[in-house]
């Protein structure tokens, strides 16, 4: 719907609401950009008082997060994420068409089940897991956190994705059965492909999730899986803060999270209710 | 969507080609049972652990003797415990509800006609699709005391709490949570609020301007109606997702000053990686779950009768 009259909005006054939308976004956006500029600001000019908004660009800050091994921490974040999300595709794509498609004894049970894992208050769950996994010896190890991880994205996924599946027409695959087409023919060369865009957004969903997620990190890894999430707090050190390198760790984190949010666009919608609102 | 409700049934017991495009009975199972299996492993079996140390005297990590209802009245004899509900009560209900307001407002303002709306949108996903852990870092360092943008030039001149940070300040820290979290949620909630209004009818909307009706009473009568269903629903899932913050709380201000911002969620996770408390700490993890399950349970029955999502 929209409030328009059958002869057009005047530009004018289009003209007026945009400067009002843009300036409410410039206004809610303006934390990120004030952080963007503490990458590149000598550390004097952060403290001074009164504010300073012109400076001498500066990068020591970059130095130390490099020299600190920060891109280590980088690539364990992204092995983890894109390693959990693969794996969540793998198995939650049959499960959420044939959650979408068949009739099964138990299904909406089932299914909210699925929904409760996802609610749950991650820290609810970090305290079996820190007991479970000093006992299996997963403490901080890529497969622990893996499984960690699956708990959010795997029921996530399933739930988005069924979504996607129950919007793709039955009749073509009918039609394809019709034509002696195997199940798993059908699923390949019919619902694959339909679903093709669905699979890449949901899985772009899982993949920032796992990226942003802290807490299972921050418990359940150590010195070998150390995520970025995790690196931010070990900068406020005993000699201080280093609001600088924070900076330049905390753009880094956003970094896909602006890339995921202009692929997706309205998905997003659709991911962050659960499938209930179609973006 | 009604529709799309029956093909479910059909896909089951096709009419007319019952042998030919049915699938066996055992075929949608087998495609669930890798991800259920994976449920049992990584949620269930945690889950029913949870239950077992609730019940259990724990020494540190080591399980002690079975201690029936002992955690459970030790916690909610507690009045931490109590505490922290108060709090996590205070914060949901003073920020969905701004949230809320603030994001239809929002919602409207976008539904205007507006130049470069499809380039102003995905900037608006930003603050929601943020880590928790950087939208903490960001007013971190804008709220921080003495030389933050803000406390520098908004929060000293009124002169409430001198030139130290808002976070450190017992009365204040909780309601500079909730500022954190609207900012985070409102643009959110705006652009879910638009997605509803987009798919509203046009055609209520022409007979009430034929028939005179001024924008504010074609706003009540017409479009809170039509809305209601997805605003009860998005409401009430940001309702579940407020109530377990905790990465941003965490780095802000660590449930202090003292126990003023200690949400569930921190006094959860204090009780077992400060105090090491695991017996009381995994009886509050069984209660929290048992309110979420309820939610949940909610979201899933109106979600799926009033929006016809699932």
């Amino acid at each position: 719907m929209s409030a328009s009259s059958p002869d057009g909005p005047s530009p004018l006054r289009k003209l007026a609401w945009t400067v009002g939308a843009v300036l409410i976004a410039v206004l809610i956006l303006f934390p990120v950009v004030w952080m963007g500029l503490m990458m590149i600001k000598p550390t004097d000019a952060m403290f001074a008082r009164p504010t300073v908004w012109l400076f001498t660009p500066t990068l020591e800050h970059f130095d130390y997060v490099v020299e600190r091994g920060f891109h280590v921490y980088l690539l364990t974040s992204l092995v983890l994420g894109a390693v959990s999300t693969l794996l969540v595709v793998i198995i939650g794509t049959p499960a959420a068409y044939a959650f979408a498609r068949f009739e099964m004894r138990f299904r909406d049970d089932l299914f909210l089940f699925i929904l409760a894992t996802r609610m749950a208050p991650p820290v609810c769950l970090v305290i079996p897991y820190y007991l479970i996994f000093a006992k299996l010896g997963l403490l901080d190890t890529f497969l622990g956190l893996t499984l960690a991880y699956m708990t959010f994205n795997l029921s996530f996924y399933i739930w988005v994705l069924r979504s996607f599946c129950r919007d793709l027409p039955v009749e073509l695959e009918e039609a394809a059965m019709l034509e002696g087409w195997s199940r798993l023919a059908v699923f390949r060369r019919v619902v694959f492909p339909l679903l093709r865009n669905g699979i890449i957004a949901t899985s772009v969903l899982c993949f920032i999730f796992a990226w942003n997620e802290f807490l299972f990190a921050f418990m359940l890894g150590g010195k070998n899986v150390h995520t970025l999430p995790v690196a931010i707090p070990t900068l406020i050190t005993a000699q201080g803060v280093r609001w600088g390198e924070m900076a330049v760790v905390g753009m880094v984190a956003l970094t896909p999270v602006m890339l995921a949010v202009f692929l997706l666009q309205r998905h997003i919608v659709r991911g962050l209710t659960m499938g209930a609102v179609k973006g | 969507m009604a529709a799309a409700d029956g093909t479910v049934d059909d896909a089951a017991v096709p009419a007319g080609q019952p042998a030919k495009a049915g699938p066996a009975w055992w075929y949608p199972y087998a495609l669930i049972a890798p991800a259920m299996i994976t449920f049992v492993i990584i949620s269930l079996v945690p889950f029913i652990y949870t239950i077992f140390i609730s019940f259990h005297e724990m020494k540190f990590a080591r399980l002690g003797d079975f201690a029936g209802f002992d955690n459970y009245t030790a916690l909610l004899t507690d009045s931490r415990f109590w505490n922290s509900m108060k709090i996590a009560g205070i914060f949901v209900a003073i920020a969905v509800p701004l949230e809320f307001m603030l994001g239809l407002l929002g919602a409207l303002l976008l539904n205007r006609p507006l130049y470069g709306r499809s380039i102003l949108v995905p900037f608006l996903f930003i603050p929601s699709m943020m880590a928790p852990i950087v939208v903490g870092l960001l007013w971190k360092i804008m709220l921080a005391g003495s030389w933050g943008l803000l406390s520098t030039n908004i929060i000293e001149p009124l002169g409430l709490i001198g030139d130290s940070s808002i976070f450190a300040s017992p009365n204040l820290a909780l309601y500079a949570l909730i500022f954190v979290d609207v900012w985070q949620w409102t643009p959110f909630m705006m652009l879910a609020f638009y997605a509803g209004l987009q798919a509203l009818p046009v055609n209520p909307y022409r007979a009430a301007a034929v028939d005179g009706a001024s924008p504010l009473q074609s706003f009540i009568r017409l479009t809170l109606p039509m809305l209601a269903p997805l605003l009860v629903v998005i409401g009430l899932l940001r309702l579940i997702d407020a109530f377990k913050v905790f990465d941003s709380i965490f780095v802000l201000t660590g449930g202090g000053p003292g126990t003023s911002t200690e949400m569930p969620s921190v006094l959860a996770y204090k009780m077992t990686f400060e105090f090491w408390n695991l017996g009381e700490a995994s009886a509050l993890a069984v209660i929290v779950w048992l309110i979420f399950f309820a939610f949940c349970n909610v979201f899933y029955q109106l979600a799926k009768r009033k929006l016809n999502a699932f």
